[in-house]
């Protein structure tokens, strides 16, 4: 048995996702864990996205939810690499789905000269 | 499936009803593979002990496999689960 | 050896960056009103910055996160919303006042209209920020900001009273207008106390990799830079005592302030009291603006650093580049500078505990901090200026309201 034991909500929970480039792409809004009472269970993917802000804090989330847009993605935690004070993931963050947003600004931003200095 | 926020701030009560805090967090064990939620961490750090005012109590863990059940806002655990 | 450059160039830096326009106003309103009196507050306002810095700095350093990081992870997704809000509200508001003294700057050097000057202004950052790189803002802004010094030599050069002055560094309450002089105690603490300074501070430390071994460079940058930059502070409060007080003159108008250089030092000085404060106070632009945008998108968690370019943080840029268009309508309004200042200062105090807290609980989070957790002498420090800032977060309004602003 060769797991390190570690306090979920304060080592994984709200830390940042960096790609498989070093990307940052997201924070660890909220975990999937499947298996419940008389199982063992486990962490089975990562939620991030604006869509997950509403179950963290009530009226306040869900109305940040609605303003950042709603969006969720999963991440198997297969994905995951190493968790350390970041959570570094083994894809690129357009692989798996993550980063959208930069993405889709970057052609915009590129326009403008002076964007790539 | 359960979320994660959806274990925090409930409330843990044994099966006769003695209550033994709020869960503040869950307690995991992670491999290369895998993370495995082993248990759920009981009550919150006082605000002077996180201060370090005060020694800090030892941290309550209750194994994963006294959980009874979970139904609405609490977490029903068996007697015999942690030691306060 | 560049380590030794690095910190070098972070003090520059910090003497030409510290005064803001926050410090402009209050400081010198205060030597207008009361003389040397409050001088002491002053010194209470840099230990404060300098503690809160020095707890963030070695935050970043040890947990490899930010700010609003670390209040998003400690304090949980509802308080860090609540903080993320109340920072941006408090963080535009700075910005539209500091942008609005550049744009007063501008007027006092060039005659042009003041209108068209926030226009320029604010398009003049944009421009600047996004193509140039931020090495380069640094030393630029730095350096000019250096002019400021002039206000330590008009300080000398007036040749005040210089054992009412050191009774000034002396805590005590004054005899009379007693509900204005804590006004001001409120006013000058908030002003040395900017959060935006310490987003700004915490966020570069993690953008240079800060580890553990850079502590001793932390704690050397914290000290020495506001420590430094601080003296300033002193002289703006000083010539305000010299010049204005007995002349009954309360400075309404930044042009007021840069007068008092032209009195001992003729049309030199003055020349160099307005580029000090183009600069200065255009440097608490950038860093206010990117503080906006660091808090959101850390929260967010976007790539984000001050150097990188656009390109490779497009949301990161669309934020500052938003939080400017904003500071713009503000200004557009034509609400005086000098006031939103009041109301931003104030408000940034109403606002600090909401991320000093956090901060003090991760500091003394073993299971974040390891061995580097808050000793004793920096918990008592720490938990002092706790009950200092919850203090002044509380009296900041009543007494807004009963000095009406400060015009009493």
């Amino acid at each position: 048995m060769s797991g390190k034991e570690i306090d979920i909500g304060l080592h994984v929970l709200d830390h940042q996702l960096l790609d498989k480039d070093g990307r940052r792409c997201g924070n660890v809004d909220d975990l999937a864990i499947e298996g419940g009472v008389g199982e063992v269970p486990e962490v089975v993917a990562i939620l991030c996205g604006p869509g997950y802000w509403g179950q963290r804090a009530g009226i306040i989330g869900r109305l940040a939810s609605r303003i950042g847009g709603g969006r969720k993605v999963r991440v198997p935690w297969s994905d995951v690499g190493k968790v350390d004070s970041a959570v570094e993931l083994k894809r690129g963050a357009t692989e798996i789905g993550l980063g959208r947003g930069d993405d889709r600004l970057r052609p915009y931003v590129d326009k403008i000269p002076g964007a790539g200095r | 499936m359960r979320t994660l926020s959806s274990f925090l701030r409930r409330e843990v009560v044994t099966e006769s009803g003695r209550s033994l805090g709020r869960c503040h967090d869950l307690r995991g064990e992670l491999s290369a593979t895998n993370l495995r939620v082993t248990g759920l961490c009981i009550g919150r750090r006082a605000l002077l002990e996180h201060l370090g005012i005060r020694a800090q109590k030892p941290q309550a863990i209750v194994p994963w496999e006294a959980i009874v059940r979970i139904e609405g806002k609490r977490i029903i655990v068996r007697d015999d689960a942690a030691a306060p | 050896m560049s380590k030794v450059l690095g910190l070098g160039l972070g003090i520059i830096a910090a003497i030409g960056g510290f005064v803001d326009i926050g410090d402009l106003v209050f400081n010198v309103a205060a030597g207008a009103t009361f003389g040397y009196q409050l001088l002491w507050v002053i010194v209470v306002g840099l230990i404060g910055i300098i503690v809160y810095s020095e707890m963030c700095g070695r935050v970043a350093a040890v947990s490899g996160r930010a700010v609003f990081d670390a209040i998003r992870e400690r304090v949980g997704f509802k308080g860090a919303v609540v903080a993320l809000v109340s920072s941006e509200v408090v963080n535009l508001m700075t910005l539209a006042a500091e942008l609005g003294g550049v744009a007063i700057a501008l007027q006092l050097l060039s005659g042009l209209p003041y209108r068209w000057l926030i226009v320029f202004a604010v398009v003049a950052f944009a421009v600047v920020i996004w193509v140039t790189t931020f090495e380069w803002i640094e030393r630029i802004f730095g350096f000019g900001g250096l002019c400021m010094l002039v206000f330590a030599v008009v300080t000398v050069k007036l040749g005040p009273d210089w054992g009412k002055v050191g009774a000034g560094f002396v805590p005590h309450i004054a005899h009379t207008n007693r509900v204005l002089y804590a006004y001001f105690v409120v006013g000058i603490l908030g002003t040395a106390m900017t959060p935006y300074e310490v987003y700004f501070y915490s966020s570069g430390g993690i953008e240079d990799q800060w580890s553990p071994k850079d502590l001793g460079l932390n704690r050397a940058n914290a000290i020495l830079g506001y420590g430094l930059g601080g003296t300033l502070s002193f002289a703006l409060m000083i010539t305000g005592g010299a010049l204005f007080l007995s002349h009954g003159i309360s400075p309404q108008h930044l042009g007021t302030v840069a007068l008092a250089a032209e009195q001992p030092l003729g049309q030199v000085g003055l020349l160099l009291a307005l580029v000090g404060i183009l600069f200065a106070v255009g440097a608490a632009s950038i860093d206010t603006v990117f503080a906006g945008a660091y808090n959101l998108a850390q929260f967010c968690g976007w790539e984000w650093g001050r150097y990188r370019n656009p390109r490779g943080a497009p949301r990161f840029a669309l934020t500052w580049l938003v939080l400017l268009v904003l500071a713009l309508g503000i200004l557009m309004t034509g609400v005086d500078p000098v006031a939103l200042t009041e109301y931003a200062v104030l408000f940034s105090v109403v606002a600090l505990p909401l991320t000093y807290v956090p901060i003090l609980l991760v500091a003394n989070d073993k299971a974040y901090m390891g061995r580097y957790v808050n000793g004793r002498f920096a918990n008592a420090l720490g938990l002092i200026y706790l009950v200092v800032i919850m203090i002044v977060a509380l009296a900041a309004i009543p007494l807004m309201i009963l000095t009406n602003v400060g015009q009493n």
